[in-house]
């Protein structure tokens, strides 16, 4: 028994493929890892489901807009908070359970830890996003009218806000509410500066300044587009500064943590 | 390359306190190696520079030849690290930690199934595999704890503080499975509070204190630095209450040190000291059930190198009044 730690090789894949499909095998490990370890934790459901849903009813009850056009503000809103819920639930309580170590300590690559975590935070985004697509359609006579914008707009916001997610879950805490806190600082006035409850073509041009750079205008307009009821940028300077934002944020998140590794 | 861990000018500074102070040291491969020292000296966080846990603020290690910081992912294929707390996951089943480990080392999947299956054996868990480890006791916990950092087929495995504050039966588990692990050519790298479990276990120790190395060699070395320090060990049937206070006041006594309904009298003269106790046992109609001289210990080196008693039974000290 256990006499193969007399040879002095690892047991791994690494011989039988290249380290990148190795990394990829390791994330998705650690993404469906967090799935069935996080996503029904109380606070990924507060903060992931019922805080999105909440505000959109706050927002929607009593307003004369038809259903249908709004279904594109619920699924903006779920996908900006689902998706950037998990990272702030999940790291901190690795961090105070010590199970976060044991991705420092294993042979992969800070890069590959955080993308298992984000594609933790896209999945659970995607998701829960995707109910309000089916429910507008199917009785609300919502109806897909671009599916690349659509697609654009859930792959796009999802790594996004996922990322976004991540790099905040870098701020040192042992608690999701210590995390969720500054996160929430963001993300709450960021719903009023996207065009989610006034079309931006109403705000002063200075205000329309501000909401280009607003990750969040482009993911409820995308959805807008998707679903025919159009938007004020236009898809192409949607999906680019959505593009943009998500390799910042996936960026930022790697160098806090590595930041956070040197304090530690 | 016989070096397992070689450490080289390590140092951690948090803010204004230097936790580890210019480390250097190396263990040799197939080795027990007991890191020890009193709390707060440097010993997690070395062994977290040592892991890749956290970035030394100078110096570095390398692991079997590959450098922690340079190399991490060489390195940390030769290492399996069991914390101080036992990091598992609460929510997911006995197997699914083990397999969830393979996974993270990138095991293909019939040999972590194998693996699993043959650790939580070992172990004594495998017929809980199926449960959540939520309900599992602290001992068991542990001993998942460890069998994860079996799943790789490492070359070194890092224990810190293994079997504190565990149940008997998992203690006994954990020290043969050590000892038969080491045996089979595994390196050991170990911090434990217990010292008399170092003593018996480790083929060297390093001693740390304020973040430097104290002390380094095998046991028995270091007792022989402390060769004045001589002891008397005595028992009584029954203990009077103010025994302590009366043994202190013995001719020869320097210290007396209450452990259990034991005390050891520390001396430079044991005969002149086992007269003395032979009359207080006399004069008090006490009988004596235990009686041995005995040599410097490793803890005796560690309270002379530390200046602490390391405080993993309970003792009652006593210094004599001069």
């Amino acid at each position: 028994m256990m006499k193969d730690h007399l040879e002095n090789k690892p047991i791994t894949n690494t011989s039988r493929s290249g380290h990148f499909v190795r990394e990829i095998r390791v994330a998705w490990a650690i993404a469906t890892k967090d799935m069935l370890t996080y996503y029904t934790k109380p606070a990924a459901l507060m903060f992931g489901i019922l805080f999105p849903f909440t505000l959109f009813l706050s927002f929607s009850i009593g307003r004369d807009i038809p259903l249908a056009q709004q279904i594109p503000m619920l699924i903006a809103q779920t996908l900006f908070f689902a998706s950037s819920s998990i990272g702030p639930v999940v790291i901190p309580m690795e961090r105070a359970n010590q199970t976060f170590d044991r991705f420092l300590t294993a042979p992969v690559t800070l890069l590959s830890v955080l993308m298992g975590k984000t594609l933790a935070g896209i999945i659970y985004g995607v998701g829960i996003s995707i109910i309000p697509v089916i429910v507008g359609v199917a009785f609300f006579g919502s109806q897909i009218v671009n599916v690349g914008a659509l697609v654009a707009c859930f792959a796009l916001s999802s790594l996004a806000f996922s990322a976004l997610g991540i790099m905040f879950a870098s701020i040192p805490g042992q608690t999701p509410g210590q995390v969720m806190m500054p996160l929430n600082f963001v993300r709450i006035p960021l719903l009023f500066i996207s065009g989610l409850f006034t079309p931006i073509g109403d705000l002063p041009s200075w205000m329309q300044a501000v909401s280009l750079l607003s990750p969040l205008t482009h993911t409820v307009e995308l959805a807008r587009y998707g679903l025919g009821t159009g938007g004020f940028f236009g898809p192409v300077i949607n999906i680019a500064v959505l593009g943009g934002y998500a390799v910042l944020f996936v960026f930022m998140s790697i160098r806090f943590h590595i930041l956070n590794q040197r304090k530690e | 390359m016989d070096n397992a861990v070689e450490a080289i000018g390590l140092t951690k500074q948090f803010d204004k306190v230097l936790a580890v102070d210019n480390l250097s040291f190396s263990t040799m491969k197939g080795e027990i190696f007991g890191f020890l020292g009193p709390n707060g000296a440097g010993k997690t966080t070395t062994i977290r520079m040592l892991t890749g846990i956290s970035r030394p603020t100078k110096g570095t290690a390398k692991i079997m030849g590959y450098n922690i910081q340079t190399q991490s992912i060489s390195a940390k294929e030769q290492m399996g690290i069991v914390p101080d707390v036992s990091n598992i996951y609460n929510e997911l089943s006995a197997w699914d930690n083990l397999v969830f480990t393979g996974k993270l080392y990138d095991l293909p999947k019939e040999l972590r199934e194998t693996k699993a299956e043959e650790l939580l054996k070992m172990f004594g868990l495998y017929e809980r595999r199926r449960e959540k480890v939520q309900g599992f006791s602290r001992g068991m916990k542990r001993r998942i704890c460890i069998a994860m950092a079996l799943m790789n087929k490492s070359s070194i495995v890092f224990l810190d503080e293994p079997t504190s504050g565990l149940d008997v039966q998992s203690v006994l588990i954990i020290r043969e499975t050590i000892r038969k692990l080491n045996q089979e050519g595994l390196t050991i790298f170990i911090t434990t509070h217990n010292l008399e479990e170092a003593s018996q276990m480790c083929d060297r120790v390093a001693i740390i204190n304020h973040g430097k190395i104290a002390a380094i060699g095998t046991p028995e070395k270091l007792k022989r630095t402390v060769q004045g320090l001589q002891s008397v060990e005595i028992a009584f049937e029954t203990t009077p209450i103010n025994a302590l206070n009366d043994l202190k006041e013995l001719p020869n006594t320097r210290e007396i040190v209450k452990a259990g309904d034991k005390f050891r009298l520390f001396t430079d003269d044991p005969s002149s000291v086992l007269a003395s106790v032979w009359n207080y046992a006399q004069n008090n109609n006490l009988k004596l059930v235990t009686v041995n001289t005995l040599g410097p210990s490793l803890e005796d080196v560690f309270v002379s190198l530390t200046g602490s008693r390391p405080a993993t039974e309970e003792t009652n000290r006593s210094v004599k009044s001069k």
